[in-house]
Parts: C-alpha cells; sequence; structure tokens
C-alpha cells in the first residue's frame, strides 16, 4: 500500500553565519490513509520544525531542507508549488489558536478566505459553506460566530474555529501541532473526540505532533518518538508502548505519570495544631468598571475551609480559572482577603497581620510557575540566594556562600551555577534554583504554585522526583498546586479539587482518584489522558462530550 | 454598537484635562513679573481702560477669584484683546485657524501616503538594498530639523527650480494649495520618517507571526498573506504613535510656519512672544491643548474601530 | 550599528571639547573681503554674510548643541524616574496625582508650552533648560511607571514580596533596574527631540542668542540669503542630522542589545 504522506530522508541544516547545524536528521515517517500517527518528541526535538518542512514553511531563510522528499500518494511534493498543496491537500492547526487567528477579523473571514481562493466560490456560497463548517466542529450558534472575532471565545471553541479555518478547502491530511496543549484537560478531551470523529467522517489521516504520551496512547493509531533531530523509534501503538526498544522511548513512558500509580507517605501530624487553617476566605476582585459604569465581581475564591497539618503533601487541582492560584497568594498574605480567615501556626492573618507576616516570611516559601520569569534576570543565582539568607539574618556573613552551594547542592546543582544568571539556564535549572530560594529561607511550608506546568515530561519527573525527596525525611509540608492530576496522584497524599473558586472535593489521593464524590471530579479523572492504550478518552463520560457554551 | 458607548462617556473624561490645561494658561499669564492690568493691555493704555479691565477680570481680588472670572470670560467667548490687533483674542484665532489646519492635515494624509509604500517594501525585502535605504533614511530623516529641511526645499523647488512659491498664503484655492505644498511636504517628510520605522518593524513583526504562518499553511499568496493580515494588524500601533506624536506635529507647524511665513496659528503666537502680548499667547496655547485633546479621541475612535479587541 | 552610532557621538564629543584646535578660524571674526564666498579650498564650508568662516562657526556649534542635548535629557530623565517609580510602586492616590499632571502636561504640544514658558522666562539657554526640565519629565515618568507596573505582577517581584524583602529592597533592587533598561533606550530617541526642540527654539529667536554659533541660529541667519548662499543653510543643519542620526543608531543599537522593543 502506498502511504498517504511519506517523508523520506528529510534533513534540515540551520546556517548561521559561521556555523551550520544539522536540525532534522535524515527523517523517514509515514503516515496511511485515514491513519492517525502520532509524533511525540520533547521541546527541541524538532518535531514542530519537521511539520513546517513539510509544509514548506521554515520560520527563517537560515533554515534549509538539504535532502529528502515529501510524497503525497507515491507523487513528490515540489516545493515551488507547495502554495497549491498548503491548505487544500494538507490543512494544518497549531498549538495556540489565541497567536494563529488573525484578531482583527471575523472567524467566518478567515473561513471563506480559503474558500473563495482556492475553489472559487463566490461570497453567498463560502458562507454557506463556512456556517456548515461551524456547525461541524460544534459551534452551537455558527451563524452567530461567523461574524464574531477571536477574542469573543474561550480557548477551547477558538481551536474549534482554528480546526474549521483549516478545514476550509477539504484537504486529506490534517497535521496538528500540539493543538490541545494551551487547553484545560476536561476542553482537551473534546478537541481531541473532535479530531478523532473528523477523522472517521472525512477520512482525514492527521498527524498529530504533542510531548504527551498520554494523548498519543489514546488517540493514535501509530507513534514515532522523536529526539534531537532523529526518529528513534517508529511503529504500532501497542507494540511501542508495550515494548519499547530505544532507550529514549523507555525513559520517556517511565516519566510519564500515570493516575494508576501513586505515591508513599509518612502519616501527617494530627496532634499538633495544623499549620495553615482556612475558614470561609473569600476573595473578591473588582473587575472593569470605570467612572459611570458599575464593574462586575469576580469571586476568585468562594467560601472556602481548609485544615492544613503539618508535614503532610497537599494537592490542589483544578483548570484555569478555578481560584487554585489566587488562594495560594492569599494564604500567603500577597493578595488581599476580602473576608473569611486565613490562620497561619495560630496566627490570625486578618487580625495580627504584621506578626503573622513576619511568621509567613520566615516559615513558608513559594515556587513559582514560569521558572524564567520567577528569578531577577539581572542577578545571578548566587546573589539571589545571598539575598535571600541576609534578609533572613539567621546565617552570619561567612557562612552566606557555603551555605548557598549547600542549597545547590540540595536541589541538585553544582555549585558554579551560583555565577550563573537565569537566560543563561535551562528551564528545569531555572526551576531548581527557585526551589533553593524557597528553601534558603528554610521553611516548614512550600507552596508550589504549577511550578512543573512549563516543563518538558522528563524534567518533571526530575522535579517531582526532588520534591519527593525533600519531603520524605523532614516534617516539610508541601502545598502542591497543579492542573495536571497524574501529577498530583503521584506526589500528594491528598487531593484538594478546586472549580470556580469552591472547593468541591478534600480528602486522600486513593479515596478521591478511585471514588469521586462529585461528578466534577469523575469528568476530571476521566478526562486525563492516560499512557495505557485501552483506557478510551474521556472515560465515556458523556457529560463532558458536549461543547462549552461560552461565547 | 456597545464598544462605541465611550464616545458619548470619554468627553466626561476630559473634564479634569481640560480644567489642568484652564490652569495652567491662567497660571502662566499670572506668573509674568509686573502690574497684570498693563500686562494685558500693554504699557500705553489710558487710565480708565486700565480701572475697566481690573473690574472685568477682577484682578483685585485672590487669584482663585480672578480664575473664575478667566474662565466666565471664556465661557462668553471673551479671552482678553490682543495688544498687537486690538481685536479678542479668540476672533483673531479664528481667522488664522485655516492655514495651520490644512498644514496638519495636508502633512498627515502626505506623512501616510510615503511611509505605507516605503515600509512595505522595506520589510517585504528584508536585507536588500531598498530595504537598507530605507532604514538609514528613516533613521535619519528623525532627527531632521523642520526649519532646515524647509529652508533646503525653498533653496531647491523655489529658488533654483522656481516651481513653488517661497513663502506666504494665497487668496484663491489653487494659490492657497500652491503655497501648502512645501510646508506640507517639511512636516510629512518628518513625520514619515518616525511612521515608517513603527510601520516596518509592525509589518516585520507580523511577516513571521502566527497569523501570517497559519494563513500561508492554508495556501494564502504572499499578497493576501500582507495586505489582509499583515497591514491591518500593523495599522493599530501605527495609528496609536500618530496620535502620540500630534502634540509634536503641531509644534513642528510653529516652526514650519515661520519657515515659510505662513499666517496660522504658530506663526501668530512667536510674534506675541516677541512683542510681550501674552493674551495672544495663552489663547494659542489653549486652543492647540484643547485640540490635541479632541485628535487624540478621534485616535481613540479610529482605534477601536480597527481592533475589534479593544475596548474602552 | 552601535559602532557607528558611538563613533558618531564621540566624534562630536571631541570636536566640542577640541574646538579652538580644530577649528581653522575665529567663529565670530568678521572678515568683511570674504562675505558669502561659496565653499573652496580656504573655507571648505564657504562664508557667511558677516565674512565668518561657516565650518568654524559649525565646529563650536558643536559645544553649544552637545551641552543642549546632554543637559536637557538628565533633568527630565532624573525627575522622570523619581515620579515614575514612586508613583508605578505606591500606587493609589500618589499615583492618581501624578497622572492628572501628566495627563494635563501631555495634552499641551511639547514645543507649545515649552514656548509658553520661555515667554515668560524670556528668551536664553537657561530659560530653555528650566522649561525643558517642567516639561520633558513626564515622558520618562509615564515609561517608568508602565515598566514598574508590570515588572509588579511578573514572579520574581511576588516572589521577593513572599520572602520578606523590604519595599524599598524591592523597589531599588528589583523592579528599578529592571525598569531602567527600557529608559536608556528612551534617552537616546529623546535626545534628538531635545537637540531639534533646543535648535528650533534658537531659529525662532528664543535660545540661544547671536552671535554665539549654534546650528539653529545659523540657520536662521541664514534665511536672508537663501537665493545667494545656499552653503550657511546646508552645512549646521546637516551638523544637526548628523549628530541625531548618531544618537539613533545608539538608541537602535542598545534596544537590539537589550532586547527591548520600543
Amino acid at each position: 500500500m502506498i502511504p498517504h504522506l511519506q517523508i523520506d530522508g528529510l534533513s534540515v541544516v540551520f546556517r548561521g553565519d559561521d556555523e551550520a547545524r544539522i536540525l532534522l536528521d535524515d527523517i523517514s515517517v509515514s503516515l496511511n490513509k485515514g491513519e492517525i500517527l502520532g509524533l511525540v518528541g520533547e521541546s527541541g526535538s524538532g518535531k514542530s520544525l519537521l511539520c513546517r518542512a513539510v509544509m514548506g514553511l521554515l520560520p527563517s531563510r537560515q533554515l534549509q531542507v538539504t535532502h529528502g522528499s515529501v510524497m503525497i500518494e507515491g507523487q513528490v511534493l515540489d516545493l515551488a508549488q507547495m502554495q497549491t498543496v498548503r491548505g487544500r491537500r494538507i490543512g494544518m492547526i497549531f498549538q495556540n489558536p489565541t497567536s494563529h487567528l488573525d484578531p482583527v477579523m471575523r472567524i467566518g473571514g478567515q473561513i471563506s478566505e480559503g474558500l473563495i481562493h482556492h475553489k472559487g466560490l463566490g461570497v453567498a456560497a463560502a458562507k454557506a459553506e463556512a456556517i456548515g463548517l461551524l456547525t461541524q466542529v460544534g459551534f452551537p450558534d455558527p451563524e452567530r460566530a461567523y461574524d464574531s472575532h477571536a477574542h469573543q471565545f474561550s480557548g477551547g471553541m477558538r481551536q474549534r474555529a482554528m480546526i474549521a479555518v483549516a478545514l476550509a478547502c477539504d484537504p486529506e491530511i490534517l497535521i496538528a501541532d500540539e493543538p490541545t496543549t494551551a487547553l484545560d484537560v476536561t476542553i482537551q478531551a473534546q478537541i481531541l473526540r473532535l479530531l478523532m470523529d473528523l477523522r472517521d467522517s472525512r477520512g482525514l489521516s492527521i498527524v498529530l505532533i504533542t510531548h504527551d504520551l498520554g494523548v498519543v496512547a489514546q488517540t493514535c493509531d501509530r507513534i514515532a518518538v522523536m529526539r534531537d533531530g532523529h526518529v528513534v523509534e517508529q511503529g504500532e501503538k501497542r507494540a511501542l508502548l508495550a515494548a519499547p526498544q530505544h532507550p529514549y522511548t523507555q525513559a520517556l513512558i517511565a516519566a510519564h505519570p500515570s493516575v494508576t500509580t501513586a505515591g508513599e507517605h509518612l502519616p501527617p501530624d494530627r496532634a499538633h495544631q495544623p499549620v495553615f487553617e482556612l475558614r470561609d476566605l473569600e476573595v473578591r476582585f473588582a473587575q472593569g468598571g470605570g467612572l459611570l459604569r458599575k464593574g462586575k465581581e469576580l469571586r476568585a475564591v468562594k467560601a472556602v475551609s481548609l485544615r492544613i497539618w503539618p508535614g503532610e503533601t497537599v494537592g490542589i487541582v483544578g483548570e484555569s480559572g478555578s481560584g487554585k492560584s489566587t488562594l495560594a497568594r492569599a494564604m500567603l498574605g500577597l493578595t488581599p482577603i476580602s473576608s473569611g480567615k486565613v490562620v497561619f501556626d495560630g496566627l490570625d492573618l486578618t487580625q495580627d497581620r504584621t506578626a503573622t507576616l513576619r511568621r509567613l516570611r520566615s516559615d513558608a516559601a513559594m515556587v513559582f510557575q514560569d521558572p524564567f520569569n520567577s528569578l531577577n534576570p539581572r542577578m545571578t543565582v548566587g546573589e539571589t540566594l545571598a539575598e535571600v539568607l541576609r534578609s533572613q539574618g539567621e546565617t552570619p556573613e561567612a557562612k552566606i556562600q557555603p551555605r548557598v552551594a549547600e542549597l545547590l547542592e540540595m536541589v541538585g546543582l553544582d555549585r558554579s551555577f551560583a555565577t550563573r544568571r537565569p537566560r543563561s539556564l535551562s528551564g528545569g535549572q531555572c526551576q531548581r534554583a527557585g526551589i533553593a530560594r524557597a528553601l534558603a529561607v528554610n521553611p516548614r511550608v512550600i507552596i508550589a504554585d504549577e511550578c512543573v506546568a512549563a516543563l518538558d515530561v522528563t524534567i518533571q519527573a526530575q522535579i517531582v522526583d526532588l520534591f519527593r525527596q525533600l519531603t520524605a525525611h523532614s516534617g516539610l509540608t508541601l502545598i502542591f498546586i497543579a492542573h495536571d492530576l497524574a501529577i498530583v496522584r503521584n506526589l500528594c497524599e491528598r487531593v484538594v479539587v478546586m472549580h470556580y473558586g469552591e472547593v468541591v472535593e478534600d480528602g486522600t489521593s486513593q479515596q478521591v482518584f478511585d471514588h469521586p464524590k462529585t461528578a466534577y471530579t469523575a469528568a476530571l479523572i476521566a478526562a486525563i489522558p492516560d499512557i495505557d492504550p485501552d483506557r478510551p478518552i474521556n472515560g465515556g463520560t458523556p457529560a463532558l462530550n458536549q461543547p462549552e457554551l461560552t461565547l | 454598537m456597545h464598544r462605541y458607548r465611550f464616545v458619548l462617556f470619554r468627553p466626561l473624561q476630559f473634564l479634569p484635562v481640560l480644567f489642568g490645561i484652564s490652569v495652567v494658561t491662567f497660571v502662566l499669564v499670572r506668573l509674568i513679573p509686573g502690574d497684570p492690568a498693563r500686562i494685558l493691555l500693554g504699557t500705553r493704555a489710558t487710565p480708565t481702560a486700565i480701572a475697566n479691565i481690573r473690574a472685568q477680570y477682577g484682578l483685585d481680588e485672590p487669584m482663585w477669584t480672578q480664575y473664575l472670572y478667566f474662565l466666565k470670560n471664556l465661557g462668553a467667548g471673551e479671552m482678553g484683546k490682543s495688544t498687537l490687533y486690538k481685536i479678542d483674542v479668540l476672533r483673531l484665532i479664528a481667522t488664522r485657524v485655516e492655514p495651520t489646519l490644512a498644514l496638519v492635515l495636508a502633512g498627515v494624509v502626505l506623512a501616510l501616503l510615503i511611509a505605507v509604500p516605503f515600509a512595505a517594501i522595506s520589510a517585504r525585502r528584508q536585507g536588500t538594498v531598498a530595504d537598507h535605504t530605507v532604514r538609514v533614511l528613516s533613521t535619519a530623516g528623525i532627527g531632521f530639523p523642520s526649519f532646515w529641511l524647509g529652508a533646503m526645499l525653498i533653496i531647491l523647488f523655489s529658488v533654483k527650480l522656481d516651481w513653488l512659491p517661497v513663502s506666504g498664503y494665497g487668496e484663491t484655492l489653487f494659490d492657497k494649495l500652491t503655497h501648502l505644498v512645501l510646508p506640507g511636504l517639511t512636516i510629512a517628510l518628518s513625520l514619515s520618517a518616525v511612521l515608517t520605522r513603527s510601520l516596518r518593524a509592525g509589518m516585520v513583526a507580523g511577516l513571521q507571526s502566527d497569523i501570517a504562518t497559519a494563513a500561508r499553511a492554508r495556501g494564502m499568496s504572499e499578497n493576501i498573506v500582507f495586505w489582509r493580515h499583515v497591514v491591518p494588524n500593523a495599522l493599530v500601533p501605527t495609528i496609536n504613535l500618530l496620535a502620540i506624536n500630534i502634540g509634536w506635529l503641531i509644534g513642528g507647524t510653529v516652526v514650519v510656519e515661520s519657515v515659510f511665513a505662513l499666517p496660522g496659528l504658530g506663526q501668530l503666537m512667536v510674534r506675541g512672544i516677541f512683542s510681550r502680548d501674552y493674551m495672544v499667547v495663552q489663547g494659542v496655547a489653549l486652543t492647540f491643548a484643547v485640540a490635541t485633546v479632541l485628535i487624540n479621541f478621534v485616535a481613540d475612535i479610529i482605534t477601536v474601530a480597527l481592533d475589534p479587541r479593544i475596548e474602552l | 550599528m552601535l559602532v557607528a552610532g558611538v563613533g558618531i557621538l564621540a566624534a562630536f564629543v571631541i570636536l566640542a571639547f577640541m574646538a579652538p584646535y580644530a577649528a581653522p578660524y575665529d567663529p565670530i571674526f568678521q572678515d568683511g573681503t570674504a562675505r558669502l564666498m561659496a565653499p573652496s579650498p580656504a573655507h571648505p564650508f564657504g562664508t557667511d554674510n558677516f565674512g565668518r568662516d561657516v565650518l568654524s562657526r559649525v565646529v563650536w556649534g558643536a559645544r553649544i548643541d552637545l551641552q543642549m542635548a546632554v543637559i536637557g535629557v538628565v533633568f527630565p530623565f532624573l525627575i522622570g524616574t523619581v515620579v515614575g517609580t514612586l508613583a508605578g510602586f505606591f500606587g493609589g492616590w500618589v499615583d492618581v496625582m501624578f497622572m492628572r499632571i501628566i495627563d494635563v502636561v501631555l495634552a499641551f504640544p511639547f514645543l507649545v508650552l515649552m514656548l509658553s514658558i520661555i515667554s515668560i522666562l524670556g528668551p536664553g539657554l537657561s530659560s530653555f533648560y528650566i522649561a525643558m526640565a517642567l516639561v520633558g519629565w513626564v515622558s520618562y515618568a509615564r515609561l517608568i511607571r508602565a515598566q514598574i507596573l508590570v515588572l509588579k505582577t511578573q514572579d520574581f517581584a511576588v516572589a521577593a514580596a513572599s520572602l520578606g524583602f523590604s519595599r524599598t529592597r524591592i523597589m531599588f533592587r528589583h523592579l528599578l533596574p529592571n525598569a531602567l533598561a527600557g529608559s536608556l533606550v528612551f534617552v537616546m530617541s529623546d535626545a534628538v527631540l531635545v537637540l531639534l526642540s533646543g535648535a528650533s527654539i534658537s531659529y525662532l529667536g528664543l535660545g540661544v542668542q547671536p552671535p554665539l554659533a549654534e546650528w539653529g541660529v545659523m540657520v536662521a541667519e541664514a534665511q536672508g540669503f537663501m537665493t545667494q548662499a545656499w552653503w550657511i543653510t546646508l552645512f549646521p543643519g546637516l551638523a544637526i542630522v548628523v549628530l541625531a542620526f548618531g544618537f539613533s543608531l545608539t538608541g537602535d543599537a542598545l534596544a537590539d542589545l537589550m532586547g527591548v522593543r520600543e
């Protein structure tokens, strides 16, 4: 059988001013008709570049295809005629629909643009077809969507819009570059389901690029694993996942957090008073409004009551907008509390603010999401750590440098990192430095806010491991905020689920994951992409197959 | 259509700024050392005239009362008499608005006509000789002093080539237009340098943006990518830049009117400064400030029309 | 780009310091026998209507015009940075008050407000500096304030607060150094505006007074002789253009270097 799309020995070279680097080395991958091929790899593996090369859309003139060819149904594509192939035969969707949709042009305009220029349809005919497409990708009110702009939709609906734009000229092949990475898990499940449905209804062949093995395991037919510009392994999904040949594939599978494996923990100390006690905590923000308009009020955190005990490892999970980050900031006194109480170590933040804040600053520390943004770009790692030690005032001046080295060692960094600035570090290294800064306080509590979300899977696993070591032997309390339930299941003994500012579930990881009490938690767990190919995506929960109705 | 609701409310937000403008212009004249009555009337005023002006402006009363008199007179359309021209300043200003307004309009239109094509050529042919030429010229162009540029244009087009009049303003429409070509060009060349740089930067970023990649990925030609997706997105920040520069542009008319002896507001102001005609200076400053506020308002409306994401 | 920009600026600084040696003639010496002479080996830039050597006047002009650009930038920069930092960091009524003042100052066309102030103070270079300090700080204040507001919400600033650092430490050690990067680029483009304003005001007769050699004054003095002697107009103007080009190039290079978008 002739493959639908065949990439044969493709190499791409970067020619800089005085160096040439091979970014893609002799890549051969094929996609059969009606198949979904998962292209998996971490950042820098070249998976996105490969698709750009196939489309003839290399982002710079310094990048050149030096060898190899691309064939559709056995016919070699001519680079000079790619414009007739793009959109008509191969469509493409991207990770970030917000930046890829034209913000000043209506959604309908972007769909009919392709129909008018490729198919030569008239404006009215194009509109009719565009509205049909919008219906197909799940817009409840396609007529209105046609006349709307991208910013009027939620992230998931924007991705649907982008799919409609890509499908406008009826391509046979769809390349999807990380199409669900920016989305919440429940929305991710919907978009993946939509792609699978479209494959069935239109006979599409799809290349799905992703960093998430769970996504490919549940949607793809075959998998190709990429690393450093090579395809290290490819094959039928089940065979590859069951018996990976290449060590990197094995490492990738091992690093994937699985919902079914739970971590081991020391029992928390419930004899003493809780570290944190929240009572009916509310955080409200004024939104919009002006001189003559009254703004809306956003209740980011609604009547949250929680107790966190010394030595506990608590995961707070929720999708974007659930209020979990605001909760963390309110607990540390970084966001004004609207009503209710935060008690830290017996001290009431609302009543005795100064004393509580002083205690919080010396006993609690925070680790942030964006590893690069969380360190002052103008200070070296050593300066950052030394500054914390000095301000805490417990380390004598002579002991500061040795202590900096010790802290770096604790987070697995060589002491030479003390003289480096954030810009010269990788994301994982930055995050380690951020954890070292938190440890410099010698804290009893660490609040980690989405601190692995921006990292590659293997790096994620390392950081989670680091946290596990830090909490295992000391009495450190860890509050781990994440949207990724699998990681939380791995790391935390207790889980708090938040939804629209409310705590909807609170219990041990085992209870919550095995016997969720609310439908929301159940849906959330079901939507987690798992590496087990036999677990259907979405867990078949019908409630979540409806598109969100936000306009 | 609620996005345009600000058109009704925004003028209310101007009130503090207008109040500030009136205070500044009021204080400016009162800061001048000497008897305010003589400053307002000139040194050769008669005693009765001085008594009258003291009553009209409340010059013997406290400062804030004087300010209220100033506002009241302003409300009645009176700003005081020009010592040089012997008529009320507001009426004087009304007779001088036309050349200045024409100059600003000609400047903006010509600047856009120059900037858009040059920026487009430069951005679409990056790295070529054309691109480098446009970049060097637009960077150097920011530093062209308008009084010098105007003089050089006169030397070239009026003295050497004898195509256009040296200076002044005409009576008939055609006459006026020929007198506006060189001053308009002077303003436009300076402004187009700023606009070209901004537009080019926006277009270069736009050509590499995700929006352009997505359009190419659906098979759109480079012309469609550029004119339908890149240009509209690059125009939004440029309109804002134009609004920010409008103050600079109006200030530029003061100089350019002096170079070309155009009888507009700028020339009126400069004459006023030299002849110590403070009422005229105050009046022109007030007029220019109010005009700037209005132009920024128009720029806001245009921005909202161009970019559906913006809500004011 | 940086080399070219800094090279131009350095050349002008050297020229200004070495003016007595670099200029072939006395800039105000009037040679009655050599009026309105076209450029020649003896007078490369020609002579003006008083028989003064235009090249020598352009060289001496570098002293005054450079001084105008530097002093005209320094005071607004200092005032604006302090105001912007305070307004951005503290917010609240401090911010509201300064922003209202800035709105009002910005409502006036820059040159018009400068001229109004100079009309009260009387013509002269010191009036120009005072007016510049009164008007020019607003752009710096706005810029720094905007930067501080963005930086304040960045994770490293929140981290600093969560670690219990004092407000002054966060402001001066963490926020201000990062905010200054952008305004350093702006200093260069502002120097161009200040240079052009100073020269324009002098051209109008309200800044530097004759017989001092200043480029704007020279163009003004040349205006009566445009029909006979183009060189008296051309060369002082070119000097402004080249100096301004030096500032712009340096600014662009700094922006690239520090990754600042204007």
